[in-house]
């Protein structure tokens, strides 16, 4: 293997990488806030791509009418017990983004602002999966929100093949530019995949250190009783905190789609490879999420070239030692003396 | 538990709808019926596993896998008989249980979910590479069962190998094994004080639930004749944690009743909700997982609980007496998911125990024979101290008290010397042997029991298989004696062992009642009792006074005394001076994780350090 | 539990080729409580089975779910007659399970009374239903590609290329070109084994090396690694054992990699999402299919150019421009083997009998010269496909449209 190789490698592991970044970060904020391991959020991954593909296919993506739906059923339930208020982000909000998805769609909008709409769509569903599946649970255990993970992801995957179709989509490359560094040939797709890794990060960062939001959401994660005795919203913050996570999926899947083509159910397989990176992380960590991340994604490339057939087994089972120490350094998290 | 009666009536209703089945079933009726027994068949292993046990794996279908694989390559390319194929693969299932279980005993609470979607990701494309098993596409041609037979009476077969295990799995439930097991999900401190080996038996479990998940695969195998890797994927996995999820995980009848939505209603569904959507979509898969999202928000028992319940409410208002649970096992929890039930306890073995022999008891050592001693104590955690230079002695017949402000670093001392904390210095040392560094297990079994100062009970089992739970060292029945109930005179002996001990502490009132609905002063009794049962020669209690009301706290003073007299040497921490005052025969102060006085209480009172650590100087 | 098994609705899907229109008839035939009248809808059923009816057993969802779609969309456009009989289609999703496959065969087998079977579209669903089908003396058409023995299992057949010939026909170019080695990269799946193992045995009768076998998931983000390695052997071509959408993930990554030699695709990835997601990056990708997927390009000497134009068009005007696909091809030869048999049947007994099932397979087995879409299927007593070399074209990606090029 010449250096060539290993820097080609190293740039597709980081490339991949860099998306586990992303999903990783994404879980560990919802899970750190509300306990929830947000497997789901993979099928996000696929929901953007099939929205903007979809959109720029003229095709009124099915995801508007979802969240239609949810916005409409928060609505009434928010009515119901007298919140006034609650007309604007659940009947407001989505009304506009649905005009606007609409006007877009109809009209042939540069991919740009369908990319955006597109955003704001599987961004706007995080917080509302949280609300009607993870919120009526209350405080139960890790296990039965994880469960509840499980049925979201197959409730997820039923809804995208309705309304998207079982075919792949890829979307339009933003730059076919490519740069040669010495004997490497680094192209820009990456590179873009790369910087947008670094602002989302910096941005998150900006935002949990910088605004109260962030402050809140700290507080949420650290000591969830505190947090509540100080008169953090428990709820506002779990929303948030899905809003973020659901933010990340989106964006991953916005930047993967002229890459690797998506279809309604390739997401879940991305998110649990995030996930992986995750709980690399101990599951509270983001710079060791981040690395694990990154790690991820060069071991899966370097196995997909020494040993392809064996590349997901691999993956898979970089998890088991790193659960063992985990359990070794920290004990059984329920149950202490 | 049920009446013998009872139980015996429904196994051979069910035996006898069984039996029935080849002449009412149509071949597709059959299949239908096959592939629900099958997985209802995985699911109570998983019920076990995970209702019982409180470990919850989504990779179950690896081991349906793996004994199917097993068998299939067996009887297909080895031309062995498919009855061969069962050994085998059981052995293959439980042999891969047994070390992933060496791996994954050891992590804990989530993380252990988490490694088991990791295997089954990893299993499923194992099946597809290693070479001979047909890749991908898989292989068929695999025999039936028995040559010619028939699909109705390969449902029969099955139905009869459910009931069977179904039996054993309830049998095993209500032993002093299935009492350990759930004392596993509720907390894993607690059993080990009471001498539970909690590693080891939360791999037996996960093995018992791999070789239910191999049996299940056999025959799998066998009925399909046909074994890709596709079937027992982390999609399969998931789907049996739904079905014990919808079911109920916390029955055995869970399992059937999951298992019997799952693989029915999605045939019925399959069919029904694209022609009703007009549109095509795994429809059912989404009502399903709605289904489960539904049920963890509103019955998170699951339906079988629920419909129990509701069947008895129905009664109750039409005044009858409530029936007696069908040959199923009590309540039990699955910590976080259930919330408190409203279900009464079943009947218990009184009338057995009434008939027992008793259980062994320990020799004690003379009164006033030295039984534990601390020598220059010490416990950090990171810079902070938590106990430093503790020296204690607590004799046969004798009641000390270890009293201070809160953070004194009681609990602390208390969690060294029965071994739920290892010192970071110092020596311990147990009727003149050290123990310093061993486990509470351990330490348990040279005869030391303990309460806690936060209660750890199990909620929903009765007040009596709370008690028998501290009698598990003094009893040995095991997996298999338990399930084949070789078990009963020991059990009976146990539960009346137990049965004597509520009665010392005086809870012979509510021996049948979910130790959890009882005040949380009573529910301290009962810690006690569960410490008695294992027949101590040293029992720490921690705070036994709290939430006691006055007539309750002179009898347990009483009792004590009593105790004592036994020459049973007590160590105990409270906060209710009077009651200390009353009873210690010496008393040891704290302050700050030391030990600033020690003797007997009419000096400890006189104590000027002792005064000034209380009040602060002020007297 | 007899009443487990009962239809509680049955909407009838049919549509009349012929009339032009879509039938949707909603047919409330029997709505039944559960455990009650096993034996009355029993009767009803078999009274009822004086039409003929077809079972078809299709991947609609799960991960093959892109190509069950196609094989679905081909029944929108079969006649609701054949031979002056009624004809009723019952489509059914397996979820891409085997184990569900088996259920619903014996569903449509007992249930239904079905005269015959087109499907499982799953290579190992075919191998699960095949048993059973063969024991309850119902022809079986395979839609996907498996091995049989039809002297063993005389009802079953297949309407599918066997993936040795298509690959065949591959590797015969390859020869053609000069190419002395190939690399291979493909699905870690059955699909992706079976296009391997056909390489290799037709690599090695044309004095070809396979120098590489990597895999992916259908699921996974990239192929570069895997790309990566099959360079360093410097194939003088690559194949790529991928389908639908996600087989374009080698070949898009071999552009990037600016590979220079001959890359190679199999009948699993010719279709217009397949162009529409390699775009620019799958330009020059030589493969193998059907006739019917080109069906506008086939010179007037291609016996399959008739029927595939009569049956694109319908299903165009029926589906959409996008239904196009080898898949729906392989439903509509499936349906043409079926129409030409059942006539002969009919002479001599009534469907929804095992005599009439009985005489279906002989007349199926006898099937000589029928021009499909997808080739020219002639059986015999140990041949129940009969596809040759009028099964198979090679087309190449040429500006984003798949051309015919032999």
């Amino acid at each position: 293997m010449d250096n060539a190789i290993l820097l080609a490698l190293l740039q597709d592991g980081l490339t991949t990488g860099a998306i586990y970044l992303l999903l990783a970060v994404g879980l560990l904020i919802a899970f750190s806030v509300t306990r929830a391991i947000f497997i789901p959020q993979g099928d996000l991954v696929s929901f953007a791509a099939l929205t903007l593909a979809s959109m720029i296919g003229r095709h009124i993506p099915g995801t508007i009418w979802l969240l239609d739906s949810l916005c409409a059923a928060a609505l009434a339930l928010s009515l119901a017990r007298g919140r006034l208020n609650a007309v604007i982000p659940y009947g407001l909000a989505p009304a506009v983004l649905t005009i606007a998805t609409l006007a877009a769609t109809r009209y042939g909008a540069p991919t740009a602002v369908s990319a955006v709409l597109s955003l704001g769509i599987v961004t706007a569903l995080g917080p509302l999966l949280y609300r009607f599946a993870y919120e009526p649970l209350g405080e139960a255990s890790v296990l039965a929100l994880l469960i509840v993970s499980m049925a979201l992801h197959f409730v997820l995957i039923g809804i995208a093949l309705y309304c998207f179709g079982a075919e792949g989509v890829s979307t339009p490359a933003l730059t076919d530019a490519s740069f040669d560094i010495g004997s490497v040939t680094v192209s820009g797709q990456s590179l873009f995949v790369g910087l947008v890794c670094l602002a989302m990060v910096g941005a998150l960062r900006w935002f949990s250190v910088r605004t109260l939001y962030g402050k809140a959401l700290r507080a949420a994660a650290s000591d969830r009783l505190g947090a509540r005795l100080i008169g953090v919203d428990h709820v506002l913050s779990g929303r948030t905190a899905f809003a973020l996570a659901s933010f990340a999926a989106a964006v991953s899947g916005l930047l993967i789609a002229p890459i690797t083509p998506l279809s309604y159910d390739t997401g879940f397989e991305i998110g649990l490879k995030g996930f992986v990176a995750a709980v690399i992380g101990g599951l509270a960590s983001y710079p060791l999420a981040a690395a694990g991340a990154l790690i991820v994604g060069t071991i899966e490339s370097f196995s997909g070239f020494w040993a392809s057939e064996y590349r997901n087994i691999i993956v898979f089972s970089l998890l088991i030692p790193v659960l063992i120490w985990l359990s070794l350094t920290r004990g059984n998290p329920e149950d202490r003396a | 538990m049920t009446k013998p009666g009872q139980r015996r009536t429904l196994i051979v209703a069910a035996l006898a709808v069984s039996a029935a089945l080849p002449f009412v079933l149509t071949e597709y009726e059959a299949t239908l019926a096959s592939f629900t027994g099958i997985a209802a068949i995985a699911a109570l292993g998983l019920v076990l596993l995970t209702g019982v046990s409180g470990q919850t794996s989504f990779g179950h279908a690896t081991f349906v896998g793996l004994a199917a694989y097993t068998t299939a390559w067996m009887s297909r390319y080895g031309g062995w008989s498919p009855v061969a194929g069962l050994p085998a693969g059981l052995a293959i299932a439980g042999g891969t249980a047994f070390l992933l279980g060496l791996i994954t005993s050891r992590i804990s609470g989530h993380y252990l979910p988490l490694a088991t979607i990791a295997w089954c990701a990893s299993f499923f494309y194992l099946f597809g590479i290693l070479p001979g098993l047909g890749g991908y596409n898989g292989f068929g041609e695999i025999p039936p069962l028995f040559p010619g037979i028939s699909t109705g009476t390969a449902a029969a077969l099955i139905g009869v190998i459910l009931i069977a295990v179904t039996i054993l799995a309830a049998n095993l439930l209500t032993s002093r094994t299935g009492r350990a097991m759930r004392a596993l999900a509720q907390s894993r401190i607690m059993a080990e004080s009471v001498g539970i080996d909690t590693a080891r038996l939360a791999r037996s479990t996960f093995v018992l639930a791999a070789l239910l998940a191999g049996l299940a695969g056999w025959l799998f195998a066998h009925v399909q004749r046909y074994v890709s890797p596709a079937p027992f994927g982390l999609s399969a996995s998931i789907e049996y944690v739904f079905m014990v999820v919808i079911g109920g995980v916390s029955q055995l009848g869970g399992a059937i009743v999951g298992a019997a939505i799952v693989v029915l209603l999605r045939d019925q569904l399959n069919d029904l909700l694209p022609r009703l959507l007009g549109s095509s979509g795994n429809f059912e898969t989404v009502a399903f997982s709605l289904a489960v999202i539904a049920s963890l928000q509103y019955a998170p028992r699951g339906i079988a609980p629920a419909a129990t319940s509701l069947w008895r409410s129905g009664n109750r208002l039409l005044n009858r007496p409530p029936p007696a649970k069908l040959g199923l096992p009590r309540d039990v929890s699955w910590p976080g998911l259930a919330r408190p039930s409203t279900t009464t306890p079943p009947p218990t073995l009184e009338r057995a125990a009434a008939h027992a022999r008793s259980l062994p008891v320990r020799p004690k050592p003379p009164r006033g024979s030295l039984i534990l001693q601390t020598t220059a104590l010490e416990k950090r955690f990171g810079g902070l101290i938590a106990a430093r230079s503790i020296d204690l002695a607590v004799h046969a017949g004798e009641i000390v008290a270890l009293i201070g402000p809160n953070g004194a670093g009681k609990s602390t001392t208390f969690n060294l010397c029965s071994g739920a904390l290892a010192p970071t210095a110092g020596s311990i040392r147990l009727l003149d042997q050290p123990i310093q560094g061993q486990g509470a297990r351990a330490i348990a079994r040279r005869g030391l029991a303990r309460t806690f100062q936060h209660v750890k009970l199990l909620p929903e089992a009765t007040v009596l298989d709370n008690i028998a739970l501290g009698g598990h060292l003094r009893a040995r029945a095991g997996f298999v004696r338990s399930m084949l109930r070789l078990d009963r005179t020991e059990e009976a002996a146990l539960l009346q062992t137990a049965c004597f001990q509520a009665g010392r502490v005086g809870l012979t009132d509510v021996l049948n009642a979910p130790a959890g609905t009882l005040p949380l002063g009573r529910q301290r009794l009962v810690e006690i009792a569960r410490g008695l049962c294992l027949d101590p020669s040293i029992f720490l209690l921690d705070e036994p006074a709290a939430g006691l009301r006055l007539q309750e706290k002179q009898a347990l003073a009483e009792l004590l005394r009593a105790l004592r007299d036994e020459g049973m040497a007590i160590l105990l921490v409270e906060h209710d001076m009077d009651f200390v005052m009353d009873l210690a025969d010496r008393i040891a102060v704290m302050d700050f994780g030391e030990k600033i006085a020690d003797g007997p209480p009419g000096q400890i009172q006189d104590d000027p350090v002792v005064r000034e650590a209380y009040l602060g100087g002020v007297a | 539990m007899a009443g487990l098994a009962t239809t509680l609705l049955l909407r009838q899907y049919d549509t009349n080729r012929a009339a032009g229109a879509k039938v949707w008839g909603t047919d409330m035939r029997m709505i039944r409580v559960f455990g009650t009248a096993a034996v009355l809808a029993g009767l009803l059923t078999t009274a009822a089975s004086a039409q003929i009816k077809i079972g078809a057993i299709i991947s609609i969802t799960g991960p093959t779910a892109a190509l069950g779609v196609g094989y679905k969309s081909a029944f929108a456009t079969f006649p609701a007659e054949i031979g002056g009989k009624s004809v009723t289609y019952i489509v059914r999703d397996d979820a891409a399970d085997a184990s569900q496959a088996v259920t619903i065969a014996q569903r449509m087998i007992e249930e239904d009374h079905v005269d015959a079977i087109i499907g499982p579209t799953l290579t190992s669903a075919d191998y699960a239903v095949q048993p059973i089908a063969n024991a309850a003396k119902v022809p079986m058409i395979a839609t996907a590609p498996i091995d049989y023995d039809p002297v063993k299992d005389p009802y079953t057949f297949s309407a599918v290329q066997p993936v040795a010939l298509m690959i065949g026909a591959v590797v015969g170019d390859m020869a053609k070109r000069g190419v002395k080695t190939v690399a291979y990269i493909g699905y870690s799946d059955g699909f992706g084994d079976q296009v391997y193992d056909a390489l290799q045995a037709s690599a090695a009768k044309s004095g070809i090396e396979v120098v590489a076998n990597e895999r992916y998931a259908r699921t996974d983000t990239s192929a570069e690694a895997q790309v990566l390695k099959a360079m360093t052997k410097k194939p003088d071509a690559v194949m790529i054992g991928g389908s639908g959408t996600p087989g374009a993930l080698p070949d898009v990554a071999l552009h990037r990699r600016g590979y220079k030699g001959l890359i190679y695709g199999n009948h699993g990835m010719v279709s217009p999402a397949f162009l529409r997601v390699g775009g620019a990056q799958v330009e020059g990708t030589i493969a193998v299919t059907g006739p019917v997927v080109v069906y506008d390009q086939l010179p007037d000497s291609n016996q399959s150019r008739a029927p595939s134009v009569v049956f694109m068009k319908a299903l165009i005007e029926k589906v959409g421009p996008d239904a196009v696909s080898p898949f729906a091809g392989y439903s509509e030869d499936a349906f043409l083997l079926l129409q030409a048999a059942i006539p002969e049947a009919l002479k001599t007994a009534q469907p929804g009998t095992e005599a009439f099932r009985v005489a279906l397979r002989d007349s199926l087995e006898k099937t000589h010269d029928l021009v499909g879409t997808h080739g020219v299927y002639s059986m015999s007593p140990t041949n129940h496909n009969g596809m040759d070399d009028r099964a198979r074209v090679l087309v190449q990606a040429v500006d984003g449209k798949w051309k015919l090029i032999q």
